[in-house]
């Protein structure tokens, strides 16, 4: 009967085992054997996605810091071997990765440039095995041990920048708009206290779907109505683009001052020259920042990349930093015993771009630079030295 | 085949062995997005269907199992709860499954954009509702399965739960069920008009593929120990439609064979080969053009000479159909319709009384194929009422219509040629004889019936059932179509031009076929024909319709001698 | 009038007028060849791109719009003979090969321009005193021309000969195919329209977003959303779907702020495709 032979078809099920053992097997064809002396340093990095933006000058810093370390004999008189992973996509990508690292090319340490909401799910996967440096303009508060932070913290960017705006460009009223996450409502709720704290006041708190399609007319026109002395802006990349430009096109960049925390030279690019009036940022580093330290260091970056070198930024700088940091670190411990390096980074001394940082606490004091946007270039303003990062960590 | 599946089961709980650590984690995690994948690769590739937004269960499941550890810890309890994290994200994709179908009834691509745009709303949600959900840095410190919380003990759990679910669709992909999808993918309205919910079948499916997702999302919780917005949202749910099709979304296997290579690929050399991306987009274009039935659609005709060891088990005998059995009353009283400006039936009233054959007659227009969609309930009428026996049957859905006896055929055949003829057979065997849970039993398909034997003896090819129908030629599609309708054992039966296209001696076939069927089953009958010396062979009671209305009414003498139809009817017998 | 309802009431305007053209490609693609096109972002950023190198070889603004013509229409013409001419009868299978363009197509670009954003300086700068408020003179004219181009394109689909030949082959591509119109190439002509209306929209947007690879991604959703709302295939369409999802976006977000604007939107266009699949103005 025809249908005593249809029940026992199981034509699907087979066809795709053949399938599981090739793809079995195929993984285990694809290791790398490393030279055992080398010191791996597994950088996370945006490769992909919408911070990839970063990635070009994120690699190219890190690599002028580890070519320099190198020639200067390496950490401990091991060479440094970078291996560039990408943290561009989801959370869960980035710890897939790192278990990676981890576990097959057993990386001695680990420096991250992303978002808070993948340093979290890093440090949940490292578990303190390795140590761990993260370096980007953050919102605070990772203390996490074996995890040492050389970011801007909002201290050191938003007391001073505020503060700076009230005393000296007379703000007495804040708009404050960002993306719908962590570092913009954080970094608000410091800007709140710091304004309060001057006596000043804030006229509306206004967030925006991050990552959705955004367009600003709306909130343009609202602020305009609402007629602030500043505003203060948390978005990030394309939607920070997207709104100085929209901003500036509505007529409101000459009457009112806006202080943008997180703006380094490529969003400044993209807002572009008839977007940037009247338009300030505060950040530890820019890349015509004054001194010998950046001097020497864009010499390097450019004697190396040359022509082609990517945009300077400060994202990419602070990877240097953490490479730099990464060597004075582990020299000091005499070895990645998490013990000794948390001994060790208190007071230790290392190399950034714009000269030599103290790490205390698990972070880090520096000099904050506050700057104007001339066209698409920054103008520093005014240098703030030994701005305390004000993280309370205990000490491990 | 058996054999088969235990050496699948048995490398997969054996390949930890010879893995790394790295390698098992990696492998755990993909199983997970493969069981998702699964339940797109049974949406797409057999009820036919796409869900663009597979990942929005996904997500669900994993955020409830998330909150479900981290509000039990290491209670033995999560172990209830996890699978219910699962079955409510299968709930979920029912419950909205059966809204949009029942609404719009049709699988096109409003459907995927629908199942999109929930995925966005969900990542939305997910970002917005902080105090639940941790916000766009996502739900933390999730522990892990009490007892389960190594790499190799997390290795199994996927993989346990991967198997669960190949197991769960190769069990469905076997049931009646499946063929029943198969079926609707090529052509719904037939699957509607032997009886089933269509739209219920569907919902069933998404359900289903909503569990799937779901089984993985309610293991990722705890294995990652971390959710975020994204395994909500649209990324992570084209991710999972882009691996089911290069796999293969007609097999079982093909999804899974798909994450598990494109996805352990990426992993494994996105970070060494700088224009990853740019190889892995030409390939998905080079698949979608080359090979429209995935990786697995190449590597089938190596395992298909294992067909040939299928055993063969007794047949089973159907029951009877279910409901009434007494020939049909059918009484039609001033039914109108019309299709846009054009009116189809005007007043039209007619009297049915079976058992009996009863051909309907007219020139072209005159309403006769109308008159049957209107029977089967695909024409709703703008006035007058339908009875079938006594009850109403007006306005009522295709297949509550023909839940109450009714069988019909199409003018030109309408068989599923995807399928092979014994899976034609079978829809038809299991059309109102199955419902409900019992489509879920294999068993179904060895079904057989007096009928079934009695058309096998007259028509040979109706048994060699692993072909294809479409390898069939017109005149067996003919038969195997009246075949599918006799089997149903209607007690209203619907012919549409049941000789159409067919020789002579098929034609004479046909027709004795037609008249056993109708002495056997003690049914009424109804044929529409063209041909005069058919109708005189065939029918006891003539009607003639004309302009959608009755024109007459009687045996082939009355109607020959009839003036009214002598005068529209000039030279339409042969 | 309070000049901040005046504003927002343009912005309305601006929001709808500016949507509907970003929606045109991707109408005549979706709309008339039902090819599920989802790189119709990626040729909206090949526009916008065409207006960066057009500024940074120091030619005028104008000289953009030819520009993306010619690469827009010929990237048109290689992809539909290429990709889509074997998929038309594949929905889906057109949805995974457009989504494998678009990565393509995101790629080269940064292979060629890099990552990093770029600005195109707005062509007319300033704002323009309007009804009691200042408006940016841009967004104004922006307005006036898509208004114009809908129209236009209104026109020549309605009097045209290739326009009625296209409708011949929508309307019944057998039956156009047996008349012996040359159906193919109709296809081709009608998917190169298409991205070229989307290079000529992506030319005009780009004074006012940043310039980038992934552009592309902010329009593909929300034009696709348009279109299931306004319904397939017609001018009024268009406008219907876009005034729909571009208005709800923008007084929403008006009257409360842009996350309930993102989400009125999604849950707008669910029920619409729930309940009125076909949309306002379906072509019959």
């Amino acid at each position: 009967m025809a249908q005593q032979i249809l029940a026992t078809t199981r034509r699907d099920f087979l066809g795709g085992a053949m399938g599981g053992i090739a793809l079995g097997l195929a993984p285990g064809l694809i290791g790398s054997a490393q030279a055992a002396d080398d010191f791996k340093i597994g950088l996370f990095y945006a490769q992909s996605g919408p911070a990839s933006l970063f990635g070009p000058t994120q690699l190219a810093s890190a690599q002028l810091a580890v070519d320099e370390v190198n020639k200067a004999g390496g950490i401990m008189g091991r060479q440094i071997k970078l291996f560039p992973t990408d943290a561009g996509g989801p959370p869960a990508d980035t710890t897939k990765s790192a278990v990676r690292l981890l576990l097959e090319d057993k990386v001695d340490l680990l420096i991250g440039s992303h978002d808070s909401a993948t340093r979290e799910a890093l440090v949940a996967t490292i578990k303190s095995k390795v140590p761990y440096i993260y370096t980007p303009v953050y919102e605070g508060g990772e203390c996490s041990y074996n995890t040492y932070v050389i970011a801007d913290t909002p201290e050191q960017q938003i007391r001073p920048s505020v503060t700076w705006m009230m005393q000296e460009r007379k703000a007495r009223s804040f708009y404050l708009i960002g993306d719908d996450y962590v570092w913009p409502r954080k970094s608000n709720e410091h800007a709140k206290k710091y304004i309060a704290d001057n006596g000043g006041k804030i006229v509306n708190e206004e967030y925006v779907p991050f990552g959705a399609p955004n367009k600003f007319e709306e909130a343009v026109t609202r602020i305009k109505s609402a007629k602030p002395d500043a505003v203060l802006i948390t978005l990030v990349g394309a939607d920070n683009v997207n709104f100085n430009r929209t901003f500036a096109g509505f007529g409101l960049d000459k009457e009112i001052a806006r202080l943008s925390l997180l703006l380094e030279e490529n969003t400044l690019k993209g807002i572009g020259a008839d977007g940037s009036n009247n338009l300030f940022s505060c950040m530890s580093y820019y890349a015509n920042a004054p001194g010998e330290a950046n001097k020497k260091f864009k010499d390097a970056y450019f004697a190396k990349f040359g022509d082609k070198a990517p945009q300077l930024s400060i994202i990419g700088t602070d990877c240097y930093a953490g490479v730099n940091c990464a060597k004075a670190l582990v020299e000091k411990a005499q070895g990645t015993n998490a013990r000794a390096l948390m001994t060790a980074a208190n007071g230790l001394t290392f190399n950034s771009a714009a000269g030599p940082w103290t790490m205390y606490g698990q972070h880090v004091d520096k000099t904050m630079y506050i700057a104007g946007c001339k066209g698409t270039e920054f103008e520093i303003i005014k240098t703030i030295e030994h701005v305390k990062h004000g993280e309370a960590c205990k000490a491990a | 085949m058996r054999v088969v599946s235990a050496a699948l089961v048995a490398l997969i709980l054996l390949l930890p062995l010879g893995l790394s650590d790295y390698r098992a984690y990696q492998l755990a995690l993909y199983f997970l997005y493969a069981a998702a994948a699964t339940g797109i690769g049974l949406c797409w590739g057999r009820a036919g269907f796409l869900p663009l937004g597979q990942a929005m269960f996904f997500g669900l499941a994993a955020y409830l199992a998330g909150l479900t550890l981290i509000w039990l810890g290491d209670s033995i309890w999560v172990f209830v709860l996890l699978p219910l994290a699962a079955a409510t994200a299968g709930l979920l994709a029912y419950g909205i499954g059966l809204l949009v179908f029942r609404r719009q009834g049709e699988s096109g691509p409003y459907f995927s954009m629908i199942t999109l745009a929930l995925s966005l709303l969900a990542f939305q949600l997910a970002t917005s509702w902080n105090d639940v959900t941790g916000g766009f840095n996502g739900l933390k410190g999730i522990p892990g399965l009490p007892g389960l919380d190594d790499f190799s003990a997390a290795y199994y759990v996927s993989a346990t739960a991967l198997l669960i679910v190949l197991s769960l669709g190769a069990w469905l992909y076997a049931a009646p069920v499946g063929v029943l999808w198969r079926a609707l993918a090529q052509n719904e309205r037939r699957v509607a008009l032997f009886g089933f919910n269509t739209n219920a079948l569907k919902a069933v499916a998404f359900g289903v593929s909503g569990l799937f997702a779901g089984i993985g999302g309610a293991i990722y919780a705890p294995q990652q120990g971390l959710v975020t917005p994204q395994v909500a949202g649209f990324g992570l749910s084209a991710d999972l439609v882009i691996w089911a099709a290069v796999g293969g979304r007609f097999g079982l296997l093909g999804p899974t064979l798909g994450v598990l290579l494109v996805g352990a690929l990426t992993t494994e050399l996105r970070d060494r080969i700088g224009f990853w991306e740019v190889l892995m987009a030409g390939f998905f274009i080079l698949v979608v053009l080359a090979f429209p039935r995935g990786l697995i659609g190449v590597i089938a005709p190596l395992v298909r000479w294992l067909e040939g060891w299928q055993r063969t088990r007794p047949a089973v005998p159907a029951p009877p159909r279910r409901g009434a059995t007494e020939p049909a009353q059918l009484t039609l009283s001033d039914v109108s319709a019309e299709i846009g400006e054009v009116k189809i039936l005007d007043h039209l009233s007619l009297r049915i009384a079976g058992p009996g054959i009863f051909c309907i007659i007219g020139p072209n227009g005159a309403g006769k194929t109308s008159t049957f969609n209107l029977l089967t309930g695909e024409l709703a009428p703008r006035g007058g009422c339908v009875l079938l026996d006594d009850a109403e049957i007006t306005g009522l859905p295709p297949h509550r219509i023909i839940a109450r006896g009714v069988g019909r055929k199409f003018q030109i055949p309408t068989i599923f040629t995807d399928l092979t003829v014994a899976e034609n057979l079978c829809i038809a065997l299991w059309s109102c004889r199955a419902a409900g849970i019992e489509l879920l039993m294999p068993r179904l398909k060895r079904w057989t019936s007096p009928m079934l034997d009695e058309l096998v003896r007259r028509y040979p090819f109706l048994a060699a059932g692993r072909r294809r129908a479409a390898e069939l030629s017109h005149g067996q599609r003919q038969v195997l179509e009246l075949a599918m309708a006799l089997l149903t054992e209607p007690r209203l039966l619907l012919l549409d031009e049941p000789c159409a296209g067919l020789s002579p001696e098929e034609t004479a076939s046909v027709i004795d076929l037609i008249r056993w069927a109708g002495r056997k089953l003690q049914i009424a009958i109804v044929v529409i024909e063209h041909d005069m010396t058919l109708v005189k062979e065939l029918a006891e009671t003539i009607y003639v319709l004309q302009n959608g209305a009755l024109l007459a009414q009687g045996d082939i003498d009355t109607i020959r001698a009839n003036a009214d139809v002598r005068a529209v009817y000039v030279g339409g017998e042969k | 009038m309070d000049p901040l309802i005046v504003t927002q009431a343009l912005n309305v305007v601006y929001g709808v007028t500016t949507l509907a053209l970003l929606v045109l490609g991707l109408a005549v693609i979706f709309g008339l060849l039902g090819v599920l096109n989802i790189a119709h972002g990626e040729f909206i950023m090949t526009g916008a791109y065409c207006a960066y190198v057009t500024q940074a070889n120091g030619w005028p603004f104008l000289a953009a719009l030819p520009l993306a013509l010619i690469i827009c229409g010929a990237l048109g013409f290689v992809v539909e003979r290429g990709l889509i001419r074997p998929l038309y009868a594949r929905p889906f299978d057109t949805l995974v090969a457009t989504w494998g363009l678009s990565l393509l197509l995101r790629k080269l670009t940064e292979a060629i321009f890099g990552m990093g954003f770029y600005n195109v300086d707005v062509p007319l700068p300033g704002t323009v005193a309007l009804l009691g408020t200042d408006y940016p003179a841009y967004r104004l004219v922006l307005i006036a021309i898509s208004g114009a181009v809908l129209i236009g394109l209104f026109v020549w689909f309605r009097i045209s000969r290739t326009g009625t030949r296209i409708k011949a082959m929508v309307g019944n591509r057998e039956l156009a195919e047996a008349v012996g119109l040359p159906v193919r190439r109709l296809a081709t002509y009608t998917f190169v329209i298409g991205t070229c209306l989307a290079g000529l929209a992506g030319v005009l947007i780009a004074p006012l977003v940043p310039v980038q690879p992934f552009m592309g991604l902010d329009y593909v959703l929300k034009t696709f959303f348009v279109l299931v709302v306004g319904g397939l295939g017609t001018v009024m369409g268009v406008l219907s779907g876009a005034a729909v999802i571009g208005g709800l976006d923008s007084v929403v977000s008006a009257a409360i702020d842009a996350t309930y604007g993102y989400l009125t939107v999604l849950v707008v266009a669910i029920l619409f495709l729930w309940l009125k699949p076909r949309g306002l103005f379906a072509r019959s």
